[in-house]
């Protein structure tokens, strides 16, 4: 890494402590009740669906017709199959909230997965929001908290489970994405995308090596290296854990371990706190305990695995983002919060971070192709085992199950299907080439296993809340602000070494790009600083609409930008003040650059994207729709996510609320 | 002769709970703790002195009574606080006696419940680690080592060999029934460890099996020794640990054993006519 780059690092870590709080600190936050009743009713009909994040249909028709998907094929035939609109932008946080609340992100107020705070223009998480305890007792080095913490769920808009439940229709809604923590009700819920590592990150890695490396700590995710040395076949280490509230400036918790090496096999054991076992070279260790104590009294409990993945001539072992023990959750992982237990009792630990796959891991080479899928396998068929439980027990009303790995895997194989992508790699290609048509093969058996298991009352729609793209090319949307003159940045500054807007002149700047689709205006009355008089607000969205739909990308000739929506012709609803004021619709190929969303302003406009993470969804929503299909057919030719929900509900016979915009779907 | 001695007392305690075998471990907890209470009142009153203990008691129970009535009298205030203090000390000397001749058999039972509810066995298809322990001074390197596994078990690791602690560490998997012991065996001399295995709700389930020594051996009841001479210090499977489950939480069996023989003790002393 350069030294620039250390140095960003280094600000994003400062940033990030910032933003995400401690934790730890929210194990204090206040317990939902123990024991809850769902809706009881009995439904003459049942509603099950299948979220299968990310399902594309160009791959999926392309599929069908090679005959490799009999159960999308049957499905397919039996009722419905068409393309699904998805949001605007099509991010699942956004798309699913859309689902979620049966409304555009005007109803919900997710936008983007990241927002940006007018007061300090920095970009905060969209989807929730945690906050330390107000009032602590210090005792010298002791810090005691008097209050709990809170994390709060920053989408608006009632869930349709909330609806049924007024209905008295059960609901089992198990990791929907945009839903944590888990919003108040009595259904059963477990939530999905958006839940945290026990470290209040999106998922932080720990890689143990004697091996230089670095790797990124990203916004609200990566990994950390330790550098560690093998002495007499042992490694001595810590893996660190949440901050610890009860002590002053909140110190990072550690626990230490021990890796004893064989001296002649590939073979090591590893022991910390109670745990000892044993693992080969190239091997996971399954799910393994680990406790975090802050005091004597308190303390908090997590899961994660060890990889050993070289012990000669280097010493290479991989430890994944701890996950929050489902067992003993440390933060509201369900609803009830029994449920979690229920299900950690039936099946052991199992991935409660929102993504599970760690692309950062892969995206580091930490892990190579090989070794991640290995990781999402797991993922996989922990999901398959619980997916049959559900299924079941699934006696009346909805059950909504959600799958991950198609979204994971195509954000980075993609590059290995597609010839074009900067990162096409034709050894890999020829091993991994087939690894997105066998991840939807491995959804078609879970629509099969879900087929087997239902009976006739049962209406199956399975879903995908955006398609998928390549991602060959990247646009700074801030470079292009700044050379336009709609960005300014203090004299003397080398825009190229800016982060967080750091070296902006608010004072003379009328718009800012935050986010992956977003770009802000510095308004008047809004932002801290804002000069864009409200008169002037409409001209110049239009003007940048338009400037921005002209970008070129001089190395192919195509439009870099297919559309620039103004969120106040897309949106409608209470929460349309605080939207983006343009949202990007991305040309096929192309998305926002890796540095533009957190206020960079790299030297090259567009540029090549040479990572692994090589397919996205941030292009115009009409290029990359979902898929649905359904048993039942529908009478909407071109249906939204929005539509889904309000078809959910008619089924139902439930009346659907004012709030809702979708169109019952069947 | 301490093999003989945990061999007789592993066969009652076999006999004890044979009729609970299959039946929720808290019944058999329960049915421990109540023959202890019952062990305990007895041995308390046969080696204490009652008369002394009623004695005593009486004389707190005064004094205490004075504390209260002259609360305005400091010079009897002090007298009682003295007198007090002075009851309260004959009153533990007079525990001393029965506490000492009470720790034998309590041990004894302690190292025997050791063996019911701190481990459970691995089921089929779960793993577990098995460790040996050599004397400081063997070479592992060097070392022709082997291990022997019955059916029902495989190896699936090979040895790790950790020389500054003396440690042959190997990951066995549970395949099937296991009904013979395993061996491993150290420069040709063999070495055997039951691997209990089961599907009973309650069962004995020795992780440990020591080298002969006064105190492992009573520590560790559930095996014969090891020989004296052995390479071997120690054979030890690591198993999960268990807890006795109630509404949901886990109780470490010590907890419960020590709550439920009190609570039973004092609410039968009274019936035995026994003056604590």
């Amino acid at each position: 890494m350069s030294g620039r780059k250390n140095e960003e690092a280094l600000k994003r870590r400062e940033f990030l402590q910032l933003v995400l709080g401690t934790s730890a600190g929210l194990l204090l936050a206040p317990g939902q009740a123990f024991l809850r009743t769902a809706g009881r009713k009995e439904t003459g009909l049942k509603v099950l669906v299948l979220g299968m994040d990310g399902l594309d249909t160009v791959l999926l028709d392309r599929f069908l017709q090679e005959g490799k998907l009999p159960h999308f094929q049957k499905l397919a035939a039996s009722g419905t199959y068409r393309p699904l609109g998805s949001s605007v932008p099509p991010q699942s946080p956004v798309a699913w909230a859309n689902f979620i609340t049966g409304t555009n992100p005007g109803g919900h107020g997710i936008f983007d997965f990241v927002h940006r705070d007018p007061r300090t223009y920095l970009p905060v998480f969209s989807a929730s929001e945690s906050l330390p305890a107000r009032h602590n007792l210090r005792l010298g080095k002791l810090n005691i908290p008097l209050s709990g913490g809170e994390i709060r769920n920053l989408r608006r808009g009632r869930a349709f489970w909330q609806i049924l439940e007024d209905y008295d229709i059960p609901a089992t809604v198990f990791k929907i994405p945009s839903n944590y923590p888990p919003v108040e009700t009595k259904q059963r819920t477990f939530s999905g995308m958006g839940t945290p590592d026990l470290k209040g990150y999106y998922g932080l890695f720990n890689y143990y090596t004697n091996e230089y490396k670095t790797v990124t700590e990203e916004y609200g995710g990566g990994g950390r290296v330790h550098d560690v040395y093998v002495i007499g076949n042992r490694v001595e280490a810590r893996i660190p854990g949440p901050n610890n509230p009860f002590q002053r400036g909140n110190p990072e918790t550690f626990v230490d371990f021990k890796v004893f090496i064989d001296p002649v096999n590939p073979v090591a054991k590893i022991a910390y706190q109670d745990q000892e076992f044993i693992l080969r070279e190239k091997e996971w260790s399954g799910w393994k305990k680990i406790r975090f104590d802050f005091i004597p009294t308190q303390g908090v409990s997590g899961i994660c695995m060890f990889y050993l993945k070289e012990v000669r001539p280097k010493f290479k072992l991989y430890v994944s983002p701890i996950n929050i023990d489902p067992s003993d959750p440390a933060l509201p992982l369900s609803t009830p919060e029994s449920y979690s237990r229920e299900l950690a009792r039936k099946f052991g630990p199992f991935f409660t971070k929102g993504l599970p796959a760690d692309t950062a891991a892969l995206e580091n080479d930490v892990l190579d192709e090989k070794e991640f899928l290995a990781q999402d396998e797991i993922v996989y068929q922990e999901s398959m085992a619980m997916l049959e439980e559900e299924l079941r027990n699934f006696r009346s009303g909805l059950l909504f199950y959600y799958f991950s790995n198609a979204d994971q895997r195509q954000h980075m194989f993609f590059r290995l299907i597609d010839r074009n992508h900067p990162a096409y790699n034709e050894k890999l290609a020829a091993e991994f080439g087939q690894v997105i048509e066998q991840t939807y093969r491995q959804m078609d058996r879970a629509l099969q296993l879900a087929m087997e298991k239902v009976d006739r009352n049962t209406v199956i729609v399975v879903m995908s809340d955006h398609g998928f793209c390549p991602f060959r090319r990247g646009f700074n949307l801030n470079t292009w602000l700044l050379r336009n003159g709609y960005h300014v940045l203090r004299p003397g500054t080398r825009p190229e070494e800016v982060s967080l807007f750091q070296a902006t002149d608010w004072s003379r700047t009328r718009a800012y790009g935050v986010g992956l689709n977003a770009l802000y205006l510095n308004l008047k009355g809004r932002e801290a600083q804002g000069l864009v008089r409200p008169e002037e607000k409409e001209p110049l969205l239009r003007e940048l609409a338009h400037k921005l739909e002209q970008v070129t990308d001089p190395l192919t000739g195509e439009k870099v930008i297919l559309k620039a929506y103004l969120t106040s012709e897309v949106y409608s609803g209470a929460y349309l003040p605080e939207a983006p004021d343009i949202i990007l619709g991305f040309n096929r190929n192309y998305r926002i650059s890796w540095n533009s969303p957190l206020g960079s302003f790299p030297r090259e406009l567009i540029e090549d994207n040479p990572q692994k993470w090589s397919g996205d969804h941030m292009t115009a929503p009409d290029l990359i729709p979902g898929v649905l299909l359904a048993s039942r057919p529908a009478r909407l030719e071109q249906p939204a996510l929005e539509d889904v929900t309000a078809g959910i509900l008619t089924l139902f016979g439930v009346k659907i609320p004012p709030e809702i915009t979708g169109r019952p779907l069947f | 002769m301490v093999w003989w001695l945990n061999r007789a007392v592993g066969s009652l305690f076999n006999l004890i709970f044979l009729p609970f075998s299959s039946l929720n471990p808290w019944v058999a907890m329960l049915a421990i703790s109540l023959l202890t209470a019952l062990l305990m009142l007895f041995i308390y009153k046969k080696t204490s002195n009652q008369e002394g203990i009623r004695r005593v008691k009486n004389r707190i129970k005064a004094n205490l009574l004075e504390i209260r009535l002259y609360q305005t009298d400091l010079r009897t205030q002090l007298g009682s606080q003295k007198e007090l203090l002075a009851a309260n000390l004959q009153y533990l000397l007079y525990n001393l006696k029965p506490l000492l001749v009470m720790i034998v058999p309590i041990f004894l039972i302690l190292a025997q419940l050791n063996l019911w509810f701190t481990s459970r066995p691995p089921a089929p298809g779960e793993t577990f680690l098995l460790k040996a322990r050599f004397i400081k001074t063997m070479d592992l390197e060097r070392l022709r080592l082997d291990l022997e596994t019955p059916e029902g078990l495989v190896v699936e690791t090979p040895p790790v060999r950790i020389i500054d602690e003396a440690e042959v560490a190997w990951r066995l998997k549970v395949t099937g029934p296991v009904d013979d012991p395993l061996v491993i065996q150290v420069n040709g001399e063999r070495y055997q460890k039951i691997v209990p295995a089961g599907k009973g709700r309650l069962l004995r389930v020795s992780t440990v099996r020591v080298k002969r020594n006064l105190w492992q051996e009573l520590l560790y009841p559930g095996e014969r020794p090891l020989p004296a001479d052995s390479l071997l210090k120690q054979i030890e499977l690591r198993f999960e640990p268990q807890r006795l489950k109630l509404l949901g939480i886990g109780f470490h069996w010590l907890v419960a054993y020590f709550l439920l023989s009190i609570i039973l003790g004092l609410a039968l002393k009274g019936l035995f006519k026994v003056e604590i």
